[in-house]
């Protein structure tokens, strides 16, 4: 498996979007992430793979249903979620 | 200067209010921890079906509420995963795939709502059940509209889950909670076979019984010494001819408190309950008052004057007697016998104006006790004046 540089993977300002989002609500299926993040489903789902491939995020299949939520099991996915608290808490200060 | 509320906490006369404890109901509440009970023990190897039927206001919800908190304690002890949930299906306009929609929206909040048949739905609640590991009791709330909108299929896929999932742990109990039996009829003889089994049914409240479930909110809801004895009994007799309904007996019980604080009264008086009361329940029917005698309406008369000008609940018959003699006075009327206003006060109890009830038995006989429920005792009055008037041109 060929993992994607750091910087290659934080580049992307719909893939932050996409990490602000799911830190927000938990869970949520490809078409209601691209509603919200104001893009089309494909690119979007796009990006969840990359994101899905790093271990950043997991994926639920429930029939034709893809939810995706962040990898409670990943160790870059607990500090990337520390990193979106730290940095909104220092926007509200 | 502000008037203080007769109210210390008025929420508690909520619709949505659950109470610690449920009165009169420890049969039933019992009688579903047992069919229940396997949940602590075993909940892996069975699931059940259990049906808790009763009239408005007998409290089924409340019931299942209060069984779903107590049960989840109880299996919480023994360290297994396990959620109650509660779904009313009329919310839902009885659409199978919503309610499981919202039973599903328990462990996964976002999940999409739309464009999913009830039969995938129902797949995806025992996947994520499966994923949590955990067991589930679905309490279907007013299942008659359920019935009503999708018919035998959807019944008969709920109720034959466990076939669906063969060899995998059983997840899923139901309780089916409706009215009566009679939306059962329509369901096909497969479906009927699989519900009815265990049923739970929930008598109407009596009179004393409502006393209690009152008395018990009078002391959450409402400052010291706000609502007397009088005014519970009251409300319990109301609630009682309302097919025995404690919503009902509730909400009036607050609307008569709204009524006190509008008024700056420092206690809920039962002319409080008549004028609330009469905002449910349209009462006062001019045509039926103008039908009635000379005689009738003044009697009727003494009645309410006797309520506006004491603030009791109850009269005996002599009170109102004595009311009516002054009365024939001021309308240079002869009065009528005893025998003759105990019969005119039969007919008002069958109209439906004042209710009537044995009181205690005295040496002298059994004395009758006149309420005046559904009217406020100032409308009426103002009324037969008015009829009095032109009768008596």
């Amino acid at each position: 498996m060929n993992l994607m540089e750091f910087e290659e993977v934080f580049s992307s300002k719909p893939r932050m979007k996409i990490l602000k989002l799911l830190n927000t609500l938990g869970q949520l299926n490809v078409s209601d992430i691209a509603r919200r993040i104001k893009i089309n489903f494909a690119t979007t789902d796009e990006h969840l793979r990359v994101l899905e491939s790093e271990g950043i995020l997991k994926q639920y299949l429930y029939g034709r249903v893809r939810l995706y939520s962040f990898n409670e099991a990943s160790e870059k996915a607990r500090v990337i979620r520390k990193l979106i608290q730290v940095w909104e808490q220092t926007k509200q200060l | 200067m502000t008037h203080q509320s007769v109210f210390r906490d008025e929420s508690k006369l909520d619709i949505n209010y659950l109470p610690a404890r449920m009165f009169h109901r420890d049969r039933e509440s019992r009688l579903l921890m047992e069919f229940f009970s396997f949940l602590t023990r075993c909940p892996d190897r069975m699931s059940q079906r259990v049906i808790v039927t009763g009239e408005v206001g007998t409290g089924k919800t409340v019931l299942c509420q209060t069984f779903g908190k107590n049960i989840s304690i109880e299996v919480g002890k023994k360290g297994i995963k396990f959620r109650y949930i509660h779904v009313n299906c009329r919310e839902y306009r009885g659409n199978l795939a919503h309610v499981l929609h919202q039973a599903v929206t328990v462990f996964r909040s976002n999940f999409p709502s739309r464009g999913y048949s009830a039969g995938e739905i129902l797949q995806v609640f025992l996947q994520v059940l499966e994923e949590e590991q955990v067991f589930v009791i679905l309490a279907l709330d007013e299942f008659d509209s359920l019935i009503e909108k999708e018919g035998s299929d959807a019944v008969y896929e709920l109720t034959r889950l466990h076939e669906m999932h063969q060899g995998k742990p059983q997840r899923v109990s139901f309780i089916f909670i409706q009215r009566n039996l009679l939306s059962f009829r329509v369901l096909d003889d497969s479906s009927q076979s699989t519900l009815q089994r265990n049923i739970v049914n929930l008598e109407r409240y009596g009179k004393e019984s409502l006393r209690d479930i009152l008395d018990d909110r009078v002391k959450l809801a409402f400052e010291i010494a706000t609502v007397s004895e009088d005014v519970v009994c009251l409300i319990a007799e109301l609630s009682s001819a309302e097919t025995g309904n404690a919503r009902f007996g509730i909400e009036l019980l607050w609307r008569s408190g709204k009524y006190a604080d509008a008024q700056d009264a420092e206690c809920v008086e039962p002319e409080c309950v008549r004028q609330a009361v009469s905002t449910i329940i349209p009462t006062v029917k001019r045509s039926e008052l103008n039908g009635l005698g000379l005689h009738e309406k003044m009697l009727l008369l003494a009645v309410a004057r006797h309520f506006k000008e004491n603030k009791d609940a109850f009269a005996t018959l002599t009170e109102v007697e004595e009311a009516y003699t002054v009365i024939c006075e001021e309308y240079e009327e002869k009065s009528y016998s005893h025998t003759q206003l105990w019969k005119y006060l039969q007919r008002f109890t069958q109209m439906g104006l004042v209710k009537t009830e044995v009181g205690s038995v005295t040496s002298r006989g059994r004395s009758t006790m006149i309420s005046l429920p559904t009217i406020p005792a100032g409308e009426l009055e103002r009324e037969l004046y008015i009829l009095l008037k032109m009768e008596h041109r």
